[in-house]
């Protein structure tokens, strides 16, 4: 060890260029890494949330809760024109538990002509706080005017489409379902599943079907589920296990999952691909740079050996001497990394004005196990050379 | 059991330069015996020493073989190389071959490095010999900065040092005046003397003839008769 500081610092401007090839290579790593993490991160928060939801109801040929009342007799649940079945609580207990769902949430989906208006309203039972129902139905950040909606009994949100067609302002108050709602917002959810022409919180719908329009129903739990998985990728895994588990179930979602998923998973190997040419282009700088340094210093090594130090001895040193210069390469690289990403960061530079460098304190021991086991490598092709060659050979340059 | 210490049986070395190949050392047959003087004599070029290479294992011979108390060396594991090497062979390069970082006294400790020997052992061993070279205030000196004489006079100290029971030395004195040289025979005489080591010299005529138990002369690779 002693000999190997020594050779380290009497050879000062090699080991500073072995040194520097270390530190670029890590610094360099570093800063991929930041941006592709960063990269990664930022487009798997967009994409990992893109097609990731879906509804499930039973269809059906005939209304199930048809109203007593003979003005609203013609009401029924609906899901994708079509009747459905009530469904039943536990379900939502059931779809929760399959591998891959964040979340599932009940929901209540009912139309009726109205004769006022002279046109169908569908109204959407909601429940306020779910995920699954903010990607699939709609959510407070939809709203363009007005306000969400609230604990209130008779408040109502109405789509943007709807308010127009019916010249709706916020404050009205509409005689419909029964009761008069009290229109407390006005939403655009985009293009949705369960879209429907208003929405209330699913206990008041409950409560309008089974006290204000009478409706005989086996239940008032839901005719839909809304669903919502982890990630695009798995969508089509949570489908089939669905149908496979609840085969009476119909499913529809918007196919975006599979090019999202697709996406990603380019994105993924991209990433890895990248690390592992990096990681390739280390060993190779490295080797070179120690067998370079075994060239010039073959005189040296040669000496040695005839003085009676064994092969095993200057491997030793070979060895160390490489992971030395790799440990200190890659904890300059790191902290200059860190130096580089803090300023970037605190004078608010960006890559292409869009991606943030963002340090990755996780990657530093990787980082290290790398440049060590790339000293390590980059040490045995000189070795290998060291073993095979006599030294006389080595003294005369005749490696 | 063969009675001789060094052998060398049909040994051969072939270079090949620009395409042609050349014989360094041709069919050469020796036998010496412990403690004895060896002088190889011969014209630059001839082969001396490619011969003293091959004699103590730095280089691989392309034919024949070289047996060192009855072990061919050429059949040595690198390990059994460098522990004959390091216990039992001093060698005397002709260029000195001394590192030329390193400081005098290192250039010394570095033959003493893989014995483990104890750091005042190995002090007190190097200044005896500076002492006796006259080089004890060079000690931490760098090579370029001491005259070619005494840079030889290192890199004996350096073989010394180690206590070899053979030493091979290229030119010894080829690059000496002829008082250092004088100084340096006389300490190579006192090793036959007093260590029983055996002397294998390689030069083209500085050294005294009358010291030597036998003189071999090369031409061309050969030993001329």
């Amino acid at each position: 060890m002693n000999y190997v500081i020594k050779e380290l610092r009497r050879h000062l401007w090699r080991t500073v260029a072995s040194i520097s090839g270390y530190v670029i290579a890590a610094l360099f790593i570093l800063l991929v890494l930041s941006v592709t993490r960063t990269n990664e991160k930022d487009s798997f928060g967009i994409l990992k949330g893109t097609g990731t939801h879906f509804i499930v109801y039973i269809p059906s040929n005939t209304s199930c809760c048809v109203s007593c009342d003979s003005e609203s007799s013609n009401g029924s649940l609906f899901a994708e024109g079509v009747f459905t079945l009530m469904l039943n609580s536990d379900l939502i207990t059931s779809i929760k538990k399959i591998d891959g769902v964040k979340d599932a949430a009940p929901y209540l989906l009912y139309k009726l002509y109205d004769e006022k208006l002279k046109t169908e309203i569908s109204l959407g039972g909601i429940d306020t706080v779910s995920v699954a129902t903010k990607n699939n139905v709609c959510a407070a950040t939809n709203i363009i005017a007005g306000k969400f909606l609230s604990d209130k009994p008779d408040e109502i949100v109405a789509e943007e489409s709807f308010a127009v067609a019916h010249s709706l302002s916020v404050g009205d108050t509409l005689n419909i379902y029964g009761g008069k709602l009290i229109l407390a917002g006005i939403i655009n959810s985009g293009i949705k599943p369960g879209k429907a022409d208003i929405y209330a919180p699913i206990e008041n719908v409950r409560t309008i079907l089974k006290d204000k329009l009478k409706c005989i129903s086996p239940g008032f739990d839901m005719n839909i589920v809304l669903v919502e998985v982890t990630d695009a990728r798995i969508q089509k895994r949570v489908i089939d296990q669905m149908k496979k588990e609840m085969n009476y179930l119909s499913v529809s979602s918007y196919n975006c999952y599979e090019p999202a998923g697709k996406v990603m998973t380019i994105i993924e190997k991209t990433s890895g691909v990248l690390s592992i040419m990096i990681f390739f282009f280390l060993i190779v700088f490295s080797t070179k740079t120690q067998l370079t340094s075994l060239m010039e210093r073959s005189r040296e090594i040669g000496i040695l050996k005839s003085l009676g130090w064994s092969d095993f001895r200057l491997s030793r040193q070979i060895l160390l001497t490489s992971l030395i210069q790799s440990l200190i390469g890659v904890t300059i690289g790191c902290l200059l990394g860190v130096l580089i990403i803090l300023l970037m960061n605190s004078n608010n530079i960006r890559l292409f004005d869009l991606v943030k460098f963002q340090f990755q304190f996780s990657s530093i021991p990787a980082l290290i196990i790398l440049s060590l086991t790339g000293g390590i490598i980059a040490s045995i092709f000189p070795m290998i050379k060291l073993y095979r060659t006599k030294a006389g050979d080595m003294i005369n340059n005749y490696l | 059991m063969s009675e001789y210490q060094i052998e060398c049986i049909s040994l051969g070395k072939q270079y090949t330069r620009n395409k042609q190949i050349v014989n360094a050392v041709d069919d050469i047959n020796l036998c010496i015996s412990q403690n004895e003087m060896v002088i190889l004599k011969g014209r630059s070029g001839a082969g001396k020493s490619t011969l003293l290479n091959l004699m103590c294992g730095l280089i691989k011979p392309t034919h024949g073989k070289v047996m060192i108390d009855n072990n061919c060396i050429s059949e040595l594991s690198n390990n059994a190389l460098s522990e004959l090497l390091l216990n039992r062979v001093g060698i005397i390069f002709q260029s000195f071959n001394l590192l030329p970082t390193y400081t005098i006294y290192e250039n010394i400790e570095i033959a003493l490095v893989p014995n483990g020997l104890k750091q005042r052992m190995v002090k007190e061993s190097i200044i005896s010999f500076l002492e006796q070279f006259n080089l004890k205030d060079k000690t931490h000196l760098l090579p370029s900065e001491l005259s070619v004489g005494q840079q030889q006079k290192v890199a004996i100290i350096r073989t010394l040092v180690k206590q070899p029971s053979i030493i091979f030395a290229d030119e010894p004195t080829g690059s000496v005046d002829d008082e250092t040289a004088g100084e340096i025979i006389e300490h190579l005489m006192n090793l036959k003397k007093e260590k029983q080591v055996t002397l294998v010299i390689a030069t083209h005529g500085n050294i005294p003839e009358k010291l030597a138990d036998r003189i071999f002369t090369i031409e061309n690779g050969r030993i001329r008769n």
